[in-house]
């Protein structure tokens, strides 16, 4: 090893916020939970799909809470620069959350095909059962 | 013997009566079913008053969905077998009923009109491929080949026959946006007997094709993807028994 990677490796990776930064962080963290909240309770978001979202503000308020932690986590994953991890694991986890909504997008394009199938089948049926009853499918709605 | 000949149509009122007509003369024992897969136009209004049966899906969906609605009725309504070719006019329904006859014979489960199986026959002759529809079809025929190890030269041909074995795996599986193509490498590989037959095939009466140079780049490129994974997929066991 050189002098010069020794010296970087023995400067102890510290993560450095003022009182300031890391009051903003808290605030935006529980202002991304409020609006979380907020979208449910006017029903343009499912609880179902709320859940990953409100783990990730509750990070984001245990970051700012603790900026300790992220030198913990950047050691476990051996990565000298905090900021590094950091975004590594921030770049992931959005990842992971993008390709969940394209299968999820995958399961409802196929539900959708075969609900207008089964709309266009049953569009069928009913031509040839006015078919076979003379042909006046209106009068026959109307008496049902 | 009960035969569901159906046509899927996206915005060809122009063609579309022709198309019924020409089905009704060739196959008079068959019914008719035209899947109008969200026309903005006439199409249905028009298939209704030809005396077609009409399936109207209430948006488009693109020609696999569509076609698999066709498998889909076929096999509620209990038909025994069931065609289809396209409804711009490029399919002679007298070839639909040469493909029908190998099904009625059960020398196959599935049946493909091949515009290339036989260049150089007269009856090959009457079609003029794009240069690249020929690198397109080319391209597909030699993977679908590698992948099914049966010798597929038109991979593309929307003009086909088939039985109730086809029909169950179809109406269940069928790729909503590489219909054609992934269909035949589902079939071979649920143990189906799959077929090309030799057909004539007509130039489109009217419009154009939308393959521009560059969505045939892509077209392939996502058929390729479309194969190999399709490689993977885990088999059903109960289709392929008979």
């Amino acid at each position: 090893m050189t002098p010069l990677t020794l010296a970087a490796a023995s400067q102890s990776p510290k993560v450095h916020l003022t009182a300031q930064t890391r009051i903003i962080a808290a605030v935006l963290a529980l202002f991304f939970m409020g609006l979380v909240l907020e979208l449910i309770r006017r029903d343009k978001l499912q609880e179902r799909f709320s859940v990953v979202w409100f783990v990730a503000g509750l990070g984001m308020l245990i970051g700012a809470a603790f900026p300790g932690l992220l030198t913990l986590v950047a050691d476990a994953m051996g990565v000298r620069d905090t900021n590094v991890a950091l975004f590594s694991i921030v770049l992931l986890f959005l990842l992971g959350l993008a390709l969940n909504f394209s299968v999820t997008m995958s399961r409802q394009a196929a539900q959708i095909t075969r609900l207008a199938q089964e709309r266009a089948l049953e569009g069928a049926r009913e031509q040839a059962g006015s078919a076979e009853n003379g042909g006046e499918p209106k009068r026959e709605r109307l008496e049902s | 013997m009960r035969t569901l000949v159906f046509i899927p149509a996206w915005n060809e009122e122009d063609s579309v009566v022709a198309v019924i007509g020409g089905v009704r003369e060739r196959l008079p024992e068959a019914d008719v079913l035209v899947v109008d897969d969200g026309s903005g136009d006439a199409t249905a209004e028009r298939a209704r008053a030809a005396g077609a049966l009409v399936a109207s899906l209430p948006f488009n969906q693109g020609l696999g969905a569509a076609l698999q609605t066709g498998y889909l009725h076929a096999l509620r309504e209990g038909y025994e077998f069931c065609a289809h070719l396209d409804a711009d006019g490029q399919h002679p329904p007298a070839e639909v009923a040469r493909l029908l006859e190998e099904v009625y014979a059960d020398r196959a489960d599935l049946v493909i009109g091949s515009r290339y199986r036989e260049p150089g026959k007269a009856e090959s002759d009457d079609y003029k491929p794009t240069l690249s529809r020929r690198i397109g079809t080319g391209v597909f025929r030699f993977f679908l080949t590698l992948a099914t190890r049966q010798r597929f030269t038109d991979t593309t041909s929307g003009m086909r026959a088939a039985n109730r074995r086809v029909m169950a795996l179809f109406s269940e599986r069928y790729s909503p946006d590489f219909a054609e193509i992934e269909s035949l490498q589902l079939a071979v590989r649920e143990g189906l007997r799959v077929e090309e037959v030799p057909v004539r095939m007509l130039e489109r009466a009217g419009g154009t094709s939308f393959l521009t140079p560059l969505r045939s780049a892509f077209f392939i490129f996502k058929g390729m993807i479309v194969l190999l994974v399709g490689q993977f997929r885990p088999r059903h066991v109960g289709a392929g028994e008979r």
